[in-house]
């Protein structure tokens, strides 16, 4: 098992939940770790590749947004927008409903996702790769190509959000979420990987296992004929 | 890390801005409201001056090419996307005149979307269309080194006491493309002077082709040398 899909999912309101009610301990309008960022579900240590691991992130998504209006006054009651809560009663409606939640990619230190200005940004939007994806929220952005994690680099998945809507627990309440997909290559499989990056070839199990057969072909096909 | 894909997401929401001035800020925030967008203006969505903006007109270095791959935009009050790359619109009429670009109900955003938006007493609902895009921006667009460009965001009806009075309307934009940097950046030319389709496959497959090039050479010197390196 040395090429292995693998996915992470981040539920901000597991363990220690996010809080977005102004006037408590507001998270909103910062970037948050899924993995080591103290909120929601966490792991033991930041995400890394050892000198024998490639990891290709495949795609990346987080709870998605919907546009609406405002000037309706403060919200009476919870309501909500295709499933999404547009604000706590007695807020004023910001005209979203849902998180207005982004998802940037960290490697090392460099923001992968930049606005035109090469400034970092917040990363992709929820409503352009939203999780999860429903009738009512689809995806507009497809990671390609892929990123990758070479041996030896810490990678992470930054959530920012904005609305003040952000707390939940389930979909239907606004649950700020997200969601990564990545291939594990691992021990030989990872050397292929590299020696697939130095030659230009998309990386990617199909190109692993190519690359695996015309190995076995050429060592099969017996030694060269010297002049 | 020299072809990467990238993303931009504009809204009308800015903190700030009273009545129908409307105002820009760097950075979003928790506190921005909807501004209004007058009607049948085109308001460039990095620098227009409304919304989330970026620090100075969007543009290629020496070593950069931009592919872009998607535009979509609100799918309300007849809102469409055009492309300008340096002064020249990319989409026209038949007759070569000036038009508004992709609507966004052939491209939404964000996809599943509704056209229309509507009001109830302090509540607020949305239709319950769900938009699917009709539109596909393929050929792609490029964006040479150098060169500057622009997506500009127009509306047929202004976004203020809509979907009632005093209400104002969220609308968004958002554009993918794909930046090549550095070498990458040079093959991508070396691509459009072939007239091969500027991908990251294709990137990919001319690097291969370079490499194999070398290696022949390689393997030819050492035959013209007779067998020695």
């Amino acid at each position: 098992m040395s090429m292995r899909s693998q996915i992470y999912q981040w539920n901000s309101q597991v363990g220690t939940p996010i809080a977005s009610v102004v006037g408590a301990v507001n998270q909103a309008g910062q970037s948050v770790s899924i993995f080591i960022g103290g909120f929601g579900n966490n792991i033991t240590k930041p995400a890394e590749t050892t000198a024998t691991q490639f990891v290709v992130i495949e795609d990346v998504a987080v709870s998605p947004s919907y546009f609406v209006y405002t000037g309706c006054g403060t919200i009476a009651a919870p309501v909500t927008v295709r499933g999404l809560i547009i604000g706590a009663e007695g807020a004023t409606p910001t005209g979203v409903a849902g998180n207005r939640a982004y998802i940037q990619v960290r490697i090392n230190t460099t923001d992968y996702f930049l606005d035109p200005d090469n400034v970092g940004n917040d990363g992709i939007p929820g409503a352009a790769s939203p999780y999860p994806r429903s009738i009512n929220f689809q995806p507009c952005f497809n990671l390609y190509p892929d990123v990758y994690v070479l041996p030896g680099q810490v990678f992470d998945a930054l959530v920012t959000f904005y609305a003040t809507g952000a707390t939940g627990t389930t979909v239907l309440n606004s649950a700020l979420m997200a969601f990564m997909k990545y291939t594990l290559y691992d021990g030989p499989d990872a050397l292929i990987a590299n020696k697939l990056l130095e030659m230009g070839i998309s990386i990617n199990p199909g190109n692993v296992d190519w690359y695996k057969r015309t190995l076995i072909q050429s060592q099969s096909a017996g030694p060269m004929p010297t002049a | 890390m020299s072809m990467r894909s990238q993303v931009y997401e504009w809204s009308n929401l800015a903190a700030g801005g009273l009545g129908l001035t409307s105002v820009a800020t760097l950075r979003r925030s928790v506190d921005a409201q909807p501004q209004v967008v007058p009607a049948n203006r085109e308001f460039d969505i990095f620098i227009g001056g409304i919304g989330n903006n970026i620090t100075k007109p969007a543009e290629t270095t020496a070593t950069q090419f931009i592919v872009i791959e998607d535009i979509a935009c609100s799918a309300w009050l007849g809102g469409a996307l055009q492309v300008r790359i340096n002064t020249t619109d990319y989409f026209q009429n038949p007759d070569v005149t000036d038009q508004a670009g992709v609507p966004g109900l052939a491209s939404p955003y964000p996809r599943g979307s509704s056209n229309t938006l509507v009001a109830t007493s302090l509540a607020l609902t949305a239709d319950t269309n769900n938009l699917l895009k009709s539109f596909d921006l393929y050929p792609d667009i490029y964006v040479l080194p150098g060169q500057v460009f622009q997506i500009l965001y127009s509306l047929t009806t202004t976004n203020a006491d809509f979907p009632a009075a005093n209400n104002t309307a969220v609308v968004s934009a958002f554009v993918k493309y794909t930046l090549y940097d550095g070498p990458d950046a040079l093959i991508a030319n070396k691509l459009l002077e072939l007239g091969v389709t500027i991908n990251p496959n294709n990137v990919d497959w001319y690097k291969r082709t370079l490499i194999e090039q070398q290696q022949r050479s390689r393997v030819a010197a050492v035959a013209t040398n007779g067998g020695s390196a």
